[in-house]
């Protein structure tokens, strides 16, 4: 497990700096919440534009941001897509950063197969992730105690937290595997950053799409983010269908992954 | 038994070909050095030793098993140092060290180590990143080195290595051959090659021109150079001797007859010549000559 070692060294500041930045923007948009609903935000009206439209963006119940978790719900899906692009760039990066930098010369001199190269860095970045995930959502569920309306439940809130938080973990895996899989791909990671940005914001509008037609409904099932937007995480719970087509795209991602990194010629 | 195995090997990117054809064999214990000039294939022939790039065709054997199916503990008993060293630059050279020792599963002996960065005066508490050419080099040799390989492959090993470090590695490679490790050297240095290497392979536009042993070159073949206002080409032919280069007042061949046979017959000249001079052939002669029959033969 030495790369695994290694990996998780190399990433480290780069997770505390995203903990601190996205702990930062939580604190600083529940804290908008007692204002937001002392000026009458859930009375604004919004009866002008489409219903579908209103879906679309997950302003469909104006009533439920007089609340922390409709508030929360609504504010924090921006946070799910700053979410979705640091795996997809931990992902991107994992295997394309190793061939861009040279890095690769001393780690494939090593006693090391491929198969544990892409092992254990799925490891380790699964795991990242899965650290950046939990204290961000400890730090939102504390921030919402906080700033919580009188009369909210704690426990109602504490479930809602919990749906959120394995969500949003999967919807965090899927895209770090698809972006293992491009990153296995690339023999660079000069592009890994826009790729990243192009796959959330893609699958995102996607998902936009999906929303506004319903013969395109089924283009939601291709928007990882939809299936972890806390506004209808809080309101419907854990859509599993959604988790389970997140969960096939993550298999097939690994496995073609594996199988691509294991045939191709590294640039040394 | 060979270490090192090559049999028909060939490389191509595309529609270009890198490696075509290339075969030879490297026994255990020997010096192996491998050269030809810039873009003659000579790293790539490395990267698919080392299994970085897979072969478009033929097959390699390293300790006995093919590559790419060779398994990790064939692996450990490889070292490599490469041409551009490009390792974690964030990581303290120390940290590099234990690294590597803690990929081969070894606890590394503290003196060792000691020893290594003593005598290639690595500053450990340094990061990789902010060391010069040289002395990342000599980190990467010293991670090539640490985990007692059988088999070292090296390209381009000296350089941005002062003299004395030179030296110094070139002493530490030859204890290793001593022990009966097997080194394969890839360099553009001539002279290294020709003091170190017992054997040779010259490889140029992916093909393998010949392989040679260092002490039968040295041996066999001199190079007389003749200076004098006649030149007595006719001859020198006469004795077997071959032109290899030839100015107004100075001609230069190649030699393999006795000695004894050349004096004679320069001895019975009847106009004098102002200088003649008898040399081992070296291997930048060797090269040279090499190179310009292969470009006559193309032409």
């Amino acid at each position: 497990m030495t790369l695994f070692r290694l990996e998780c060294k190399t990433h480290i500041k780069t997770l505390l700096i995203w903990i601190i930045v996205v702990g930062l923007l939580t604190l600083g948009l529940v804290s908008l919440f007692p204002a937001m609903k002392d000026m009458g935000l859930q009375q604004m009206d919004l009866k002008s534009m489409p219903k579908e439209m209103l879906k679309a963006f997950n302003l469909s119940d104006m009533g439920l941001l007089a609340t922390i978790k409709g508030y929360f719900g609504y504010e924090y899906q921006y946070v799910m897509i700053a979410t979705g692009i640091f795996a997809a760039m931990l992902g991107t990066n994992a295997l394309s950063r190793e061939e861009s930098e040279g890095t690769i010369s001393y780690l494939y001199a090593q006693p090391i197969s491929r198969i544990s190269i892409i092992g254990q860095k799925m490891l380790a970045n699964s795991i990242l992730y899965t650290l950046y995930w939990i204290v961000s959502m400890a730090v939102a569920f504390l921030v919402c105690l906080i700033f919580k309306e009188s009369g909210a439940s704690v426990s109602n809130l504490f479930k809602a937290f919990s749906q959120l938080t394995f969500a949003g973990w999967v919807m965090g895996l899927t895209f770090l595997a698809v972006g293992f899989l491009l990153s296995s791909l690339l023999s660079s990671n000069k592009s890994a950053t826009s790729l990243s940005l192009g796959l959330v914001f893609l699958t995102f509008i996607l998902g936009v799409v999906g929303k506004l037609k319903e013969d395109f409904q089924a283009l939601v099932y291709f928007s990882p983010v939809d299936a972890a937007l806390p506004s209808a995480v809080f309101k419907n719970g854990i859509e599993w269908n959604y988790i389970v087509t997140d969960l096939i795209v993550i298999c097939i991602s690994c496995l073609l992954a594996l199988w691509i990194y294991r045939r191709k010629d590294l640039k040394v | 038994m060979s270490v090192i195995e090559l049999s028909h090997i060939s490389k191509r990117f595309g529609k270009f070909v890198a490696v075509n054809d290339l075969s030879f064999s490297v026994e255990q214990g020997e010096f192996f050095g491998f050269i030809g000039p810039n873009g003659a294939g000579k790293s790539t022939t490395m990267n698919m030793m080392l299994n970085f790039i897979k072969c478009s065709g033929g097959e390699i054997s390293l300790l006995g098993k093919k590559v790419p199916q060779y398994d990790l503990e064939v692996k450990k008993r490889i070292g490599y140092v490469p041409s551009d060293v490009r390792f974690y630059p964030q990581l303290r050279v120390q940290d590099l060290i234990r690294y590597t020792l803690d990929f081969h599963h070894m606890e590394g002996d503290k003196a060792e180590i000691d020893r290594y960065c003593d005598l290639f005066q690595i500053d450990r508490k340094k990061k990789f990143g902010d060391l010069s050419l040289g002395n990342k080099k000599k980190v990467a040799l010293v991670c090539g080195l640490i985990h007692h390989p059988e088999l070292i492959i090296m390209d381009e090993p000296t350089n941005g290595l002062d003299p004395l470090m030179h030296a110094r590695l070139f002493r530490v490679l030859k204890e290793k051959q001593e022990q009966g490790v097997t080194i394969f050297l890839s360099s553009h240095n001539l002279k290294e090659v020709e003091d170190y290497c017992s054997k040779v392979a010259f490889i140029r536009s992916g093909q393998l021109i010949g392989v040679e042993d260092l002490s039968q070159i040295n041996k066999k073949v001199k190079v007389i150079t003749l200076k004098g206002e006649t030149l007595p080409l006719e001859q020198m032919q006469t004795i077997g001797a071959k032109c290899i280069k030839k100015e107004d007042h100075e001609a230069r061949f190649l030699y393999e007859g006795g000695l004894p046979q050349l004096f004679s017959t320069l001895s019975n000249l009847s106009a004098d010549l102002d200088d003649v001079s008898v040399a081992n052939r070296d291997l930048e002669e060797q090269f040279m000559s090499m190179y310009e029959r292969q470009e006559g033969e193309r032409l």
